[in-house]
C-alpha cells in the first residue's frame, strides 16, 4: 500500500475550441467512474486542490516568446496544469506522500523550450516546469522522465536535450506512423549530454505484452544504470486499443502494469482522447497501482477488436532496434560565430511547426561543448520576421559556461543586432530575465 | 413571530425550550428514560409550562437515537446484495457489514454492460429463505444512472417472498458505489427503529394537545417534517444543532468559530458569512462511510472534564472522563481544576482545585508559582487542541477541491472570524482561546439548551441537483434517486431551467416547504461530441436551500 496523492483538475470549464478533442467533456467520466469506485476513500489516497504556476516557475523551463504578456490571455488552464504538478511534486518531496498522479488538462508534452503558441494541444510543458522547479526548490540533482504517450514527448526532449542530468525515455508510436513525426533512435540528446535522451518507436500493434516487454528489457535497465533521484511518468492514454487515432492496441490493465513496472513518483496525465472507452478505465488502473491495488479488476466495456503481434514476432524487432540505437555515434557541428564568447559552440538547426494555430517557427540552436557542465545553451528563434532569443546558463554552471552566457545575453542586445526579444534564463542562480528592446529588462 | 418548541432528545438527558413570540418563553431539562420516551417527552412539555398549546407553530426535534444504536451495534442486520461490476475490487476498501457480490454491470453514463444472472437469483432467493433474512438492501454500480438492475431483482425478489423490507441503492443519487451500499444498509437497518420512535413522539404530542407539525433536525442543521425525512439523516444533529444555536446569537452575515465544550468532548464548527460550513464528503459514522450530507464538525476527545495525568515530561491530558473533576468532589484533576484555580470559573473547590492540581507535582513544588504555571498550561494546552482543529476546519474549507478554472481563479477570501463558545468549561477558556485563534470571543446563550435552541430555530433545508444526459434522454436527480427520460431538446437552454424549476416546486410541494431564499447554482453544459458532431449536452444544475435559523436568541 503506498499513500498516494490524487490531483484531480477536469478543467470542467475550458475547451481548446467547440468540438476540439480537448474540451469540458474528456475527464468528465474519468471522475464518473473514480467517483463511483469510491477511490477517494481508499484510507492511502490523499486528494489535493490545484494551484496556479507563476510565470517564473515557467521561465524557469521554457521561454515565451516573443515575450510573456502575448500569452497570458489564454494561459491560466495550462498555469494551473503547471502548478497542480508543482503540487503534487512537492508533496512527494516534502514525504506527505509515497507518489501522485496530476490527472490535469491541459496537457504539455509538446511544448517545448521555445514557445509561440499551442502545439499538439499544449502551450506549457507540465513536467519541465516542475522538474526545474524541484531542481531550484529543493536541490534534486538526477530526475528520469519517461514518456508513455504514444506520440513522442519532442516538447520534453527539446527542453533537456542537452541536460546531462534529466534522462528522458519516450516510448511512442514510430514516427513514421504518426504525430508529431519524430521521436527516432539517432537523437540521443546533445553533445554534454549525450545518450540521456532514449527514444524508442514502436510498430503499431504492439500490444501490453510487447510494450511491458519493452520496459522490463530496455527501459528499466537504463533508468536503474542512470539512478535517478525520481521518476516521473508522462501517462498519456493514447496507447488504448479504443484511442480514434493511434494503434498500440494497449488496454487499462496493460496500463497498470505499466505503472507497476516504472514506479513512478509522479504520474502526469497527458494526452489521450478515447474519452469514454478508455480514459475513466485507464485512469482508475494508473491510479489503483499507484497505490499498490490490484488492477486487474479494472476492464473495458469493449473488447480488443486486433490481435497484437506476438512477442516471437516483436522481440528480434525489438532487439535489434536496441543494437541499432546503441550504435548511433555522434556528429555534431562546431559552428562558433564572431561575437560567441570563447569556446565551441555546437550547432544544431531545428524548426518546430505549431499544428493548432499552423504555423512554423524556426530555431539555430547553439550549444557550448563543456566537459564540465551542461554547457550554455543559445537559441535563435524566429516566427514569421519576428526574432526572439534564449540564452540559458545551466543548473551548476561551470564559471566558464555561467560567464560566456553573460557576455552572449549582454551583445545579443547590441544596437546592431536584429533581435526584439529574448529570455535569459539563468538556471544556476534561479534568476529569469526578460528583455524587450523597447521595454528594457524584466526580472523573474 | 414564532411560537416553536425544540426538544433534544440525548442519551442522559432531553432538553427542551419553548420560545413564545420569538422570545424564550421556558427551558426545560429532564432525564431520557430510554425505555419511556413517550413519558420523557411529556414531561418536558410539562416543564416548559406551554400556556396554550394551539398557538405553537411547530415542533423540532433533534434525537440521537439512531446515532447511537449504530454507535452500539443496536442494529438489526441487513442482506446487502451488490451488482459490483468491474473495476476496484469491492475488498480494496473496509467494509464493516458482510455482502453478496451478483453478475450484472451498468457503465457511467448508465448503459448495460452485462446483465444479471437468473441462475445466482435463484440460489440466492433459497439462501434468503433459509437464512430467514427480513431486510434486503440492492445496491448496483452506476445505479444513480440506471436502476434496472436493482429493481428488477426486488420485482424478483418480492414474488416469493412479499413481506421482505428492501431499498434500493439508486434512491441515494450521488456518486460512490461504497458509500451508497453502506448509507442504503444503515438507513434500512434504522428504519424500524425511527418510524418507532416517531410514533412514540406523535403520541406524547397528542397526549399533550399540541397539533403543530412535527420536523427532525438533520446532520445538514436542516428541518424536514416528521413523515418525509430519511431515518438516517437524523444522525449527528446534536452537532449541528450547537451551531444553529451559536448562529442565532451572531450577525447575521459574520463568520464565526463555534466552541462546544463539553465533559469529555468539544464540538467544533464554522460559519462563514452566515451560513455553516457543510462536510465535502458524506457523514463517518462508526465504520459506516455515508453518503449523509452533514456539517463539517470536528469532534475532539478532550474536555472539561477529561483526567490529566502526570508523566516523567509533566503532564498529559488523556481522552477519557472518570467522573466529576477534583474540584467537584472526583478523585482526578482535570482541565476544570485549572480553570478553579485560576479562578476563571467560580463553581467547584478552591482548596480542592489546588490539590488536584498539587497531586501532579512532587510535594516540594506545590508553590503558587508553579500551580499557578501549570493550570495555566493545562489551558493552554486544551486551547491548543481546539485551535488545531479549528485550523483543520479552515483548511477543509480552503482547500475544497476544485475542478474549473474560474473556481482556482477565485480562490475563497480570508474572513474575519469571531469566536462564541459554550458548554460547561466555556467561561475557563474565553480567555486563552482569544489569545490563540485572534479573535474575539463571545459566551454563548443558554448552554445548558443549546441543542435545543439549535432545533427550535432550524429552518428547512433543501438540494435538487439535476444531470440531464440529452444524448442518451435521461434525466435523475441526486437528492432523491429520481431518474426519468428527457424529452426536451439535445441542446436545451431555457428548457433547463424552466425544467429544474418544476423539479424543485414538486419536491417542495412534497415537502411542505417554502421555495423563497433558494441560491441557484450556475448550469454546466458539456458538448457530447462524436466524430466531430456535438450530438447532445451533459448538464448539470442544483438548487439549494442552505441551513439557517428564523430569529434570534434575545436574553
Amino acid at each position: 500500500m503506498k499513500r498516494t496523492g490524487i490531483l484531480f483538475f477536469p478543467a470542467f470549464d475550458w475547451s481548446l475550441g467547440d468540438s476540439h478533442p480537448e474540451r469540458e467533456e474528456r475527464l468528465l467520466y474519468t471522475q464518473e467512474q473514480l467517483f463511483e469506485e469510491g477511490i477517494l476513500d481508499l484510507p492511502q489516497i490523499k486528494q489535493f486542490s490545484p494551484r496556479v504556476a507563476s510565470l517564473k516557475d515557467v521561465l524557469r523551463a521554457q521561454a515565451l516568446f516573443p515575450n510573456p504578456g502575448v500569452h497570458t490571455e489564454g494561459l491560466d488552464p495550462h498555469l494551473i496544469s503547471a502548478g497542480s504538478s508543482l503540487l503534487l511534486g512537492e508533496a512527494q518531496v516534502n514525504g506527505d506522500i509515497d507518489n501522485g498522479f496530476v490527472m490535469a488538462r491541459p496537457p504539455g508534452h509538446h511544448s517545448g523550450a521555445t514557445v509561440w503558441g499551442n502545439r499538439g494541444f499544449c502551450s506549457l510543458n507540465n513536467e519541465a516546469i516542475l522538474v526545474n522547479y524541484l531542481r531550484a526548490r529543493f536541490g534534486i540533482k538526477r530526475i528520469a522522465i519517461v514518456d508513455t504517450d504514444v506520440h513522442h514527448g519532442d516538447g520534453t526532449q527539446d527542453i533537456f536535450y542537452h541536460d546531462p542530468n534529466v534522462l528522458f525515455i519516450s516510448l511512442h508510436q514510430d514516427g513514421r506512423t504518426l504525430y508529431p513525426g519524430s521521436g527516432f533512435i539517432n537523437e540521443k540528446g546533445g553533445p554534454n549530454a549525450w545518450d540521456q535522451t532514449l527514444n524508442i518507436p514502436l510498430p503499431p500493434g504492439t500490444g501490453d505484452e510487447g510494450y511491458h516487454y519493452v520496459l522490463e528489457n530496455w527501459v528499466l535497465p537504463r533508468l536503474q544504470a542512470f539512478a535517478p533521484e525520481m521518476i516521473i511518468n508522462s501517462a498519456g492514454q493514447d496507447n488504448h486499443f479504443t484511442d480514434p487515432l493511434a494503434s498500440m492496441n494497449l488496454t487499462a490493465s496493460g496500463y497498470g502494469r505499466i505503472t507497476e513496472l516504472l514506479k513512478p513518483d509522479l504520474a502526469v496525465l497527458e494526452g489521450g482522447y478515447s474519452i469514454e472507452g478508455a480514459l475513466p478505465y485507464v485512469n482508475l488502473a494508473i491510479l489503483l497501482a499507484l497505490a499498490g491495488e490490484d488492477y486487474y479488476h479494472v476492464r473495458e466495456p469493449q473488447k480488443l477488436k486486433r490481435t497484437s503481434l506476438t512477442l516471437a514476432a516483436l522481440k528480434p524487432y525489438i532487439e535489434e532496434l536496441k543494437k541499432q540505437q546503441q550504435t548511433v555515434k555522434q556528429g555534431f557541428t562546431v559552428q562558433n560565430k564572431p561575437n560567441f564568447p570563447k569556446g565551441n559552440w555546437i550547432y544544431i538547426p531545428h524548426s518546430v511547426y505549431y499544428d493548432t494555430e499552423g504555423f512554423q517557427e524556426t530555431r539555430h540552436d547553439y550549444v557550448r561543448e563543456c566537459s564540465n557542465c551542461a554547457g550554455t545553451v543559445f537559441i535563435e528563434s524566429r516566427r514569421y520576421t519576428e526574432k526572439s532569443i534564449l540564452v540559458r546558463i545551466p543548473f551548476e554552471a561551470c564559471p566558464n559556461c555561467e560567464q560566456a552566457g553573460y557576455d552572449l545575453w549582454e551583445h545579443l542586445q547590441q544596437p546592431n543586432e536584429s533581435f526584439t526579444n529574448g529570455l535569459l534564463q539563468n538556471q544556476l542562480h534561479d534568476k529569469q530575465y526578460v528583455w524587450n528592446r523597447k521595454e528594457g529588462m524584466r526580472e523573474f | 413571530m414564532f411560537n416553536r418548541v425544540g426538544i433534544d432528545v440525548g442519551g442522559t438527558y432531553t432538553d427542551a425550550v419553548y420560545f413564545r413570540n420569538g422570545r424564550i418563553q421556558n427551558t426545560a431539562k429532564v432525564p431520557t428514560q430510554s425505555e419511556n420516551l413517550v413519558e420523557t417527552l411529556m414531561n418536558a412539555f410539562d416543564t416548559l409550562k406551554i400556556a396554550n398549546e394551539r398557538e405553537i407553530n411547530q415542533i423540532t426535534v433533534s434525537t440521537t437515537l439512531v446515532t447511537n444504536a449504530i454507535l452500539q451495534n443496536r442494529i438489526p442486520p441487513v442482506k446487502l446484495l451488490l451488482f459490483s461490476g468491474n473495476g476496484m475490487k469491492v475488498d480494496a476498501l473496509p467494509w464493516p457489514v458482510s455482502y453478496t457480490e451478483l453478475s450484472g454491470e451498468m457503465d457511467f453514463r448508465g448503459r448495460e454492460i452485462a446483465a444479471p444472472n437468473h441462475r445466482e437469483w435463484e440460489k440466492l432467493q433459497l439462501s434468503l429463505l433459509r437464512d430467514n433474512f427480513a431486510h434486503v438492501a440492492i445496491v448496483g454500480k452506476f445505479s444513480h444512472r440506471n436502476r434496472l438492475h436493482e429493481e428488477k431483482l426486488a420485482e424478483y425478489l418480492k414474488q416469493s417472498n412479499s413481506t421482505l423490507k428492501m431499498a434500493l441503492g439508486h434512491e441515494w443519487g450521488q456518486a460512490n458505489f461504497y458509500r451508497r451500499s453502506l448509507t442504503t444498509y444503515l438507513n434500512l437497518s434504522v428504519s424500524d427503529l425511527y418510524h418507532q420512535f416517531a410514533q412514540q413522539l406523535q403520541t406524547a404530542v397528542s397526549a399533550r394537545n399540541i397539533q403543530a407539525p412535527i420536523y427532525i433536525l438533520k446532520a445538514d442543521g436542516g428541518s424536514l417534517p416528521l413523515a418525509k425525512i430519511r431515518p438516517i439523516d437524523s444522525i449527528y444533529s446534536g452537532p449541528a444543532a450547537s451551531v444553529l444555536a451559536a448562529l442565532a446569537q451572531t450577525e447575521p452575515d459574520s463568520s464565526s468559530i463555534i466552541v462546544d465544550i463539553g465533559g469529555t468532548t468539544t464540538d467544533i464548527g464554522l460559519t462563514l458569512a452566515g451560513i455553516p460550513l457543510l462536510g465535502s464528503k458524506g457523514a463517518q459514522i462508526g465504520a459506516f462511510s455515508t453518503l449523509v450530507r452533514s456539517l463539517a464538525v470536528r469532534s475532539i476527545p478532550v474536555g472539561g472534564d477529561s483526567v490529566i495525568r502526570a508523566t516523567d515530561q509533566g503532564f498529559i491530558i488523556e481522552n477519557y472522563r472518570l467522573g466529576p473533576a477534583y474540584c467537584l468532589g472526583g478523585n482526578k484533576p482535570t482541565p476544570t481544576d485549572a480553570m478553579r484555580y485560576l479562578e476563571l470559573i467560580d463553581y467547584g473547590d478552591e482548596k480542592l482545585a489546588e490539590n488536584g492540581l498539587g497531586s501532579l507535582l512532587p510535594p516540594e513544588q506545590r508553590t503558587p508559582k508553579i500551580l499557578h504555571d501549570l493550570a495555566t498550561e493545562i489551558i493552554d494546552r486544551v486551547v491548543e487542541r481546539i485551535a488545531e482543529a479549528v485550523d483543520s476546519l479552515k483548511r477543509e474549507w480552503k482547500e475544497e477541491p476544485a475542478y474549473k478554472v474560474w473556481e482556482v481563479l477565485h480562490p475563497h477570501e480570508n474572513k474575519e472570524f469571531n469566536t462564541i463558545v459554550s458548554g460547561g468549561g466555556a467561561r475557563g477558556i474565553t480567555k486563552a482561546l482569544g489569545k490563540r485563534l485572534k479573535t474575539s470571543v463571545q459566551l454563548g446563550a443558554f448552554p445548558e439548551v443549546s441543542n435545543a435552541i439549535g432545533a427550535a430555530l432550524a429552518r428547512p433545508t433543501f438540494d435538487c441537483t439535476l444531470h440531464l444526459d440529452t444524448y442518451m434522454k435521461q434525466y435523475r436527480v441526486e437528492e432523491t434517486g429520481e431518474q426519468g427520460k428527457w424529452t426536451g431538446s439535445l441542446r436545451p437552454y431555457r428548457e433547463v431551467e424552466g425544467f429544474l424549476e418544476t423539479l424543485v416546486q414538486q419536491q417542495v410541494a412534497h415537502y411542505g416547504i417554502e421555495s423563497k431564499d433558494m441560491e441557484k447554482e450556475p448550469f454546466d453544459f458539456f458538448p457530447i461530441v462524436q466524430n466531430y458532431q456535438t450530438v447532445g449536452q451533459i448538464i448539470r444544475g442544483a438548487v439549494h436551500l442552505r441551513p439557517g435559523v428564523i430569529g434570534r436568541v434575545q436574553e
